[in-house]
């Protein structure tokens, strides 16, 4: 199934290899640079799936993954973060900011695909036990 | 007092307070906040050192290719382009570096001994992707010192972005050099970790 997919980082090569990937699958992706550009998207937006590098200018991951678990209309979007980090902390810290899973870069696209179709796939089920399926 | 002795001294000097040496092999990505040498001997291969001159911390990769090739024994993905380079901004700006500040340094893409000359060769696919890069992430280049047929020994001082590149020549080095290029080149990448929180 085609998602909307908002894609989150501050390398323009890492956000062509992960537009390539992801439509292959027939997603549409969406493209911003830093936490801050995605906040002005997501006021008008409501993606299937976020995935957000950390380290970022302007506005990190972690502040990210905060202000969409403080929006009402995002509650059910699943956030994917992508990222260098491998620490125990920071990966801990994104979880309980809300984060639905983490990769460590370098990473595969073919993995990543299946963990986007992991993650929009938690979300259709989450959606139907809450009778709001085809959201 | 000769040209020579002259360097040698001028770079004593520069030296002066980094007392950790990191040495970067294939596939290495090192950054530092405190002022460190950071050095590497590179073929057909590439250095690129990046640096914020406000925050004053700069750091160093080594990437083989551009791109991964999928077959063989797994070894570090950092030994291709993107990873490589995606990695040492990300470890730049961990060490204290503005992404908007930062200045690239690229050497090496040498055709070492054997290695055939044409548009298709390893070190123009790598100089052709450096280049695409740095230009495609608004990436300033300071210096460079690409192309040509000896490898290159590079220093770099994390504190001030200075970077020391001298050609090597010794015989029994660049074929060390170039076997050891050769044997790691076709191996699949080992990439990271993939975490699910909830897979209720």
């Amino acid at each position: 199934m085609s998602s909307t997919i908002l894609v989150v980082d501050d390398s323009l090569m890492v956000r062509q290899m992960l537009r390539e990937a992801l439509a292959a699958d027939g997603h549409t992706v969406v493209e911003a640079e830093n936490g801050r550009d995605a906040t002005h998207l997501l006021r008008r937006l409501q993606p299937e799936l976020i995935i957000t590098d950390i380290n970022m200018p302007e506005m990190d991951g972690l502040s990210l993954i905060r202000w969409v678990r403080d929006n009402s209309h995002l509650d059910s979007t699943p956030i994917l973060v992508l990222s260098t980090e491998s620490g125990k902390g920071v990966i801990q810290r994104g979880r309980e900011a809300g984060a639905t899973g983490w990769i460590v870069k370098p990473f595969n696209t073919d993995q990543l695909r299946e963990t986007a179709r992991c993650a929009l796939g938690l979300r259709e089920k989450v959606l139907r036990r809450a009778g709001r399926a085809g959201e | 007092m000769s040209s020579s002795e002259a360097l040698s001294r001028a770079y004593a000097g520069l030296r002066n307070g980094c007392t950790k040496v990191v040495t970067l092999y294939v596939g290495g990505v090192h950054a530092s906040e405190e002022p460190i040498l950071i050095k590497t001997l590179v073929g057909s291969c590439i250095a690129v050192c990046v640096y914020d001159p406000v925050a004053q911390v700069g750091g160093m990769n080594h990437f083989m290719l551009p791109d991964a090739d999928e077959r063989g024994t797994p070894a570090e993905a950092t030994r291709f382009g993107v990873h490589a380079m995606d990695c040492l901004i990300a470890a730049v700006m961990k060490a204290g570096g503005d992404r908007r500040r930062l200045l690239a340094k690229v050497f090496g893409g040498a055709h070492v001994l054997d290695m055939p000359e044409h548009e298709g060769g390893v070190p123009q696919q790598n100089v052709a992707f450096i280049r695409r890069f740095l230009e495609a992430e608004k990436l300033p280049l300071s210096a460079n010192d690409l192309g040509g047929s000896s490898p290159r020994e590079v220093h770099l001082f994390t504190a001030t972005g200075r970077a020391f590149v001298r050609r090597v020549t010794n015989d029994r080095v660049v074929e060390r050099l170039a076997h050891r290029e050769r044997r790691t080149k076709h191996r699949s990448p080992r990439y990271g970790e993939v975490l699910l929180f909830n897979q209720e």
